[in-house]
């Protein structure tokens, strides 16, 4: 299962960089370093998650963050 | 200048109607009822933050003219911590739109695909919005006026069958105690009302920017209209049942029947609500991969489109396990993000804003 989801992920983003390369070999070095970092990121992400989906996700980042704002609101 | 196309002013209030409303008639009814009982159809007539924001974002756009919002902290606040703002008002965004895109999945494969994963519903929702997104925002804003007819028809076709079941009785007593139940039903609305901010998003490519206030002021009031009718309804034929169910105005289309031939009218409601949350959807991923482009100093963003819906997608799976937390974390630390992301950062970098223009102007 977990191979199955880790190799769906890399597909994915091998599918999203073919068909951006016409794209990106035109684009400068500024935009081809965005696009491999977001696109690392989200992979790297991604494949965390298919691994152990219980990580603290976003929900619980915000949560991290504003929860003490909230007790403090509402007492 | 990124982008390159042009909007009018009438069509950024049809971006702005059609991506409140669709989501806002679904989810807020069940959670609004709770707060204000049979009130909860008076709650949508409390628009602040949706006042405040457009406001804001109109006056922070007379003082620098073409600029959004994370560029206008990045000139108010200077280089680091306008950036550290913009990043806060960007994740707020990107975790929206995931947002709006588990709850379009989660509708669709709870009321309709029972059989299909999630994963497949969404990943599919993206796609398209990603092909729409990357023609611009000339495309996105084409996509509103296209739906926006069917829209209003679908919901009429809804509203109009039932008016005969409906039991006014149900809306009894009116304002039992007092405004304060309704004003606490609408601090789930508040949310809501507060993604009116995207209009400073929106307003540098506004051909016709003297119209920009008129319309949104009839953006807002169109929204308001439209949430008090949705509700009125909802209210009216289920009555105190209305929190029971995760979406009452699916329950309302699904009651209709019209001469025993005209029934199951909810795969009209499915296909209203999809035309409405696929604008919803393309106009916040827009503004996330625009923003972004901006943050980080792209000439274009056409190339991070796919990668970022992306990570939309798998943010969307990873939000929540189900569709009760999901439910749990916007009633609560969601809603203080977003509140402070989409009102208070805005209201704070406006206050900054005006002293300096007043400083400098006495000088």
């Amino acid at each position: 299962m977990i191979v199955a989801a880790v190799l769906g992920i890399t597909v994915v983003l091998a599918v999203i960089t073919l068909c951006e390369w016409p794209n990106l070999k035109q684009s400068g070095k500024k935009e081809k370093m965005a696009f491999a970092a977001i696109t690392v990121i989200g992979g790297i992400m991604a494949v965390l998650y298919a691994i152990n989906p219980d990580l603290p996700g976003p929900t619980q980042w915000i949560d991290a963050v504003f929860n003490p704002l909230r007790v403090m609101f509402s007492g | 200048m990124i982008e390159r196309g042009k909007i009018s002013a009438g069509q950024m209030a049809i971006m702005l109607y059609l991506a409140i409303t669709p989501t806002a008639i679904l989810t807020v009814p069940s959670i609004s009822f709770q707060y204000a009982r049979q009130d909860f159809w008076i709650s949508p007539l409390w628009a602040g933050t949706a006042i405040a924001t457009v406001f804001v974002a109109l006056r922070l756009h007379r003082m620098y003219p073409g600029l959004n919002l994370l560029q206008v902290s990045e000139r108010v606040l200077g280089r680091l911590s306008g950036k550290l703002i913009g990043f806060i008002i960007l994740f707020m965004y990107l975790y929206l739109d995931a947002l709006v895109i588990r709850e379009y999945g989660d509708f669709v494969v709870g009321a309709f695909l029972r059989q299909t994963p999630l994963i497949v519903v969404s990943g599919c929702m993206v796609l398209v919005s990603a092909l729409a997104v990357r023609g611009g925002v000339e495309i996105v804003a084409r996509f509103g006026q296209l739906f926006l007819p069917a829209f209003l028809v679908f919901f009429l076709f809804i509203i109009l069958p039932i008016i005969p079941d409906l039991n006014v009785t149900f809306m009894l007593p009116v304002m039992a105690e007092g405004i304060m139940p309704s004003i606490s039903g609408s601090g789930i609305l508040q949310v809501w009302y507060s993604e009116f901010i995207t209009i400073s998003f929106l307003l540098p490519f506004v051909a016709d920017r003297r119209k920009a206030a008129k319309s949104c002021t009839f953006a807002i009031l169109a929204v308001i209209l439209t949430l008090v009718i949705s509700n009125l309804t909802t209210l009216l034929l289920l009555g105190e049942l209305t929190d029971k169910y995760n979406y009452p105005f699916l329950v309302v289309a699904r009651y209709i029947s019209v001469a025993d031939f005209f029934a199951h009218l909810e795969s009209l409601f499915m296909a209203i609500w999809v035309l409405g949350v696929f604008v919803k959807i393309c106009v916040f991923y827009y503004v996330t991969v625009l923003g972004t482009a901006q943050w980080l100093n792209l000439p274009d963003y056409r190339t991070i489109v796919f990668p970022i819906g992306f990570m939309i997608t798998f943010f969307s799976m990873w939000m929540a396990p189900g569709y009760q937390e999901l439910i749990f974390a916007i009633e609560t630390t969601v809603t203080y993000y977003q509140l402070t992301a989409f009102v208070v950062i805005p209201v704070i970098l406006f206050c900054i804003a005006s002293i300096r223009k007043q400083v400098s102007g006495v000088r």
